[in-house]
């Protein structure tokens, strides 16, 4: 009789809600705020095209115009006024700012990034350099390089701090975040048999996130490849990109572009399949 | 005279949730003692205060006749390389072999440079092939600690934990992850760590049954109180009814059939 009773109460609250709709997703604040900002977004974009001043402008012409200079720029490519000997050269140099940046960033991001991760460092500590690794990351390196300039000088010296100090940030949160996977137990285990911070770091820290240190920071050296291209031609950074400014801008030369663009995909193909291997390896490791 | 002595232990968790309040007993050079009690009744805590994992609100814990909570970090670390911990969840370091993350117990020993390095001694080596032997690890040193079962985990964290030559063990809960068979056999090791090497062995349990049959002593906690401690078979359905409350009724079935057997 009891056991029936309690059946009864169980089963009760499953009926209430059978009557009505069963809602899988509540909406909430959340949701209406992007539903109502996707809204406003699509509309504005209508409206922007509709009030766009198109005044003596042909699409059509327009269209043709740009693919014809896109045919010559990728199916007429050469090389006039650099040798294929120093576009290599010049290739190099760019690898090597990107190399360069993202070794200081990466050396200096292990010791901040020990110091972000929570279970590694003091609450307090962590607040502090993952507030900073935030504002540092939502300045674009394009930015930090410009900043960089008002005291060195437009030029490689402050590409390489601009593009180091973002690299920092990048990698800072990249590899703390990653220190913190390792579980809490881990670290009490070795605390607990005397172990002192620095043996619990290299002995169980490191070790556990390696890979992903790794890839994060293969990562951010192809990231660092495309912004030296960048830096070459806004900073006067040198390299392939500068090359490509002075193609452009100087000797008004589309092949040359074509060439040049060829030259850094190359590249970009030649370090994704790098990262690629090392991706395997790691993970078979 | 006894290894550890507990005296009028209370831990505090912020302002009300008292963990632990006036806790006492001591155990001897040797001895087999198990501390049980139902959930949050403040085991690992007693545990934890022991080594310091956390910090004890008030009373006083004595180990080799050494005061342990006001000592300061390096004579803490001196007393931490004596006494070896345990865990449900092993903790161990995945990416790393078994000698590896045998030879972690090692650590606070060492000074910072040649554990940094990871600079371990022929002699260490040695010790901790023979004692990875002696827990019928021999052919796993090489292998990732991630590539073991469920025992063959444990059995590392109690190599990491011997190899320290320690004076006592804790054990939170060693056996609670693994399948009856595998708890068998951790709990049979632990057994003669503590009969044939000398080495004080406390350890946490939620099995009624596997105390009984392997403590010298069991301490029963319920909220932070101690209310039993005394020989494993001298314990009645009464103490454990005292011991686990409302939970007991099952529990006392279950002894019945111990007794008896
Ligand atoms: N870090 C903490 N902060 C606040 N309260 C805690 C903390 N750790 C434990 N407690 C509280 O202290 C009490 C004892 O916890 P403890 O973990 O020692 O229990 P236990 O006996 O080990 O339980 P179980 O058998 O479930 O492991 C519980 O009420 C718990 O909520
Ligand atoms: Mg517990």
């Amino acid at each position: 009789m009891e056991v029936k009773g309690q059946l009864n109460n169980v089963s009760a609250p499953a009926e209430h809600l059978l009557e009505e709709r069963i809602k899988i997703k509540p909406a909430n604040k959340a949701a209406i705020v992007i539903g109502l900002t996707l809204t406003v977004l699509s509309l504005l974009t209508v409206y922007a095209f509709y009030s766009f001043d198109y005044k003596e402008f042909d699409m059509t012409e327009a269209l043709i115009a740009t693919f014809a200079n896109l045919k010559v720029i990728f199916l007429e490519p050469h090389l006039e006024h650099f040798s294929f000997g120093h576009a290599l050269y010049q290739v190099l140099v760019t690898l090597g700012l990107a190399f360069l940046t993202t070794l200081f960033g990466a050396v200096v991001a292990v010791f901040f990034g020990l110091l972000a991760a929570e279970n590694l460092s003091s609450k307090r500590v962590s607040m502090i350099i993952k507030g900073m690794v935030a504002f540092i990351r939502a300045v674009p390196t394009v930015l930090w390089v410009l900043i960089f300039a008002v005291a060195a000088g437009l030029g490689s010296t402050a590409a390489v701090i601009g593009m180091t100090f973002h690299s920092i940030g990048y990698l800072i949160k990249a590899y703390s975040e990653s220190f913190e996977e390792l579980d809490r137990g881990v670290i009490e285990a070795l605390q607990a048999s005397g172990a002192n911070w620095w043996q619990i770091v290299f002995q169980a820290v490191i070790p556990s996130s390696i890979t992903y240190m790794i890839s994060w920071t293969f990562l951010r050296f192809e990231i660092n490849f495309a912004v030296a291209v960048a830096m070459g031609a806004a900073a006067g950074a040198g390299g392939i990109g500068y090359d490509m400014f002075m193609a452009s801008s100087f000797y008004l030369d589309m092949r040359e572009i074509g060439a040049i663009t060829y030259f850094i995909l190359a590249v970009a193909i030649i370090l994704e399949l790098f990262a690629i291997r090392i991706k395997n390896k790691l993970k078979a490791a | 005279m006894a290894l550890l002595e507990v005296n009028q232990l209370t831990k505090q968790f912020g302002k009300h949730s008292k963990a632990l309040s006036d806790v006492n007993f001591s155990v001897q050079e040797g001895e087999f003692v198990t501390i049980i009690g139902p959930s949050g009744a403040g085991k690992s805590t007693l545990l934890r205060c022991i080594n310091r994992m956390i910090d004890a609100t008030g009373g006083e814990i004595r180990f080799q006749d050494k005061s342990v909570l006001n000592l300061k970090k390096k004579e803490l670390k001196q007393v931490r390389t004596k006494i070896g911990m345990i865990f449900q969840h092993y903790n161990l370091v995945n990416r790393l072999s078994v000698i590896e993350n045998t030879l972690h117990g090692k650590l606070g020993t060492k000074s910072t440079m040649a554990g940094v390095l990871g600079l371990y001694s022929q002699e260490e080596k040695q010790q901790a092939v023979r004692i990875l032997n002696v827990l019928g690890l021999k052919e796993m040193i090489y292998k990732r600690a991630d590539q073991l079962s469920g025992g063959q985990k444990q059995r590392v964290g109690i190599a990491r934990a011997l190899i320290q030559n320690p004076r006592m063990l804790l054990c939170d809960e060693p056996i609670a992850s693994l399948d009856p068979n595998s708890a068998k056999v951790i709990m049979d090791h632990l057994k003669k760590i503590s009969t044939t090497m000398g080495i004080t062995v406390i350890v946490n349990l939620h099995q009624v049954d596997v105390a009984i049959k392997y403590s010298d002593r069991i301490i029963g906690i319920n909220s932070g109180q101690v209310v039993y401690n005394g020989p494993a078979e001298n314990m009645t359905p009464e103490d454990i009814q005292r011991i686990y409350g409302s939970e007991a009724d099952e529990l006392i079935f279950d002894i019945g059939g111990i007794h008896a057997g």
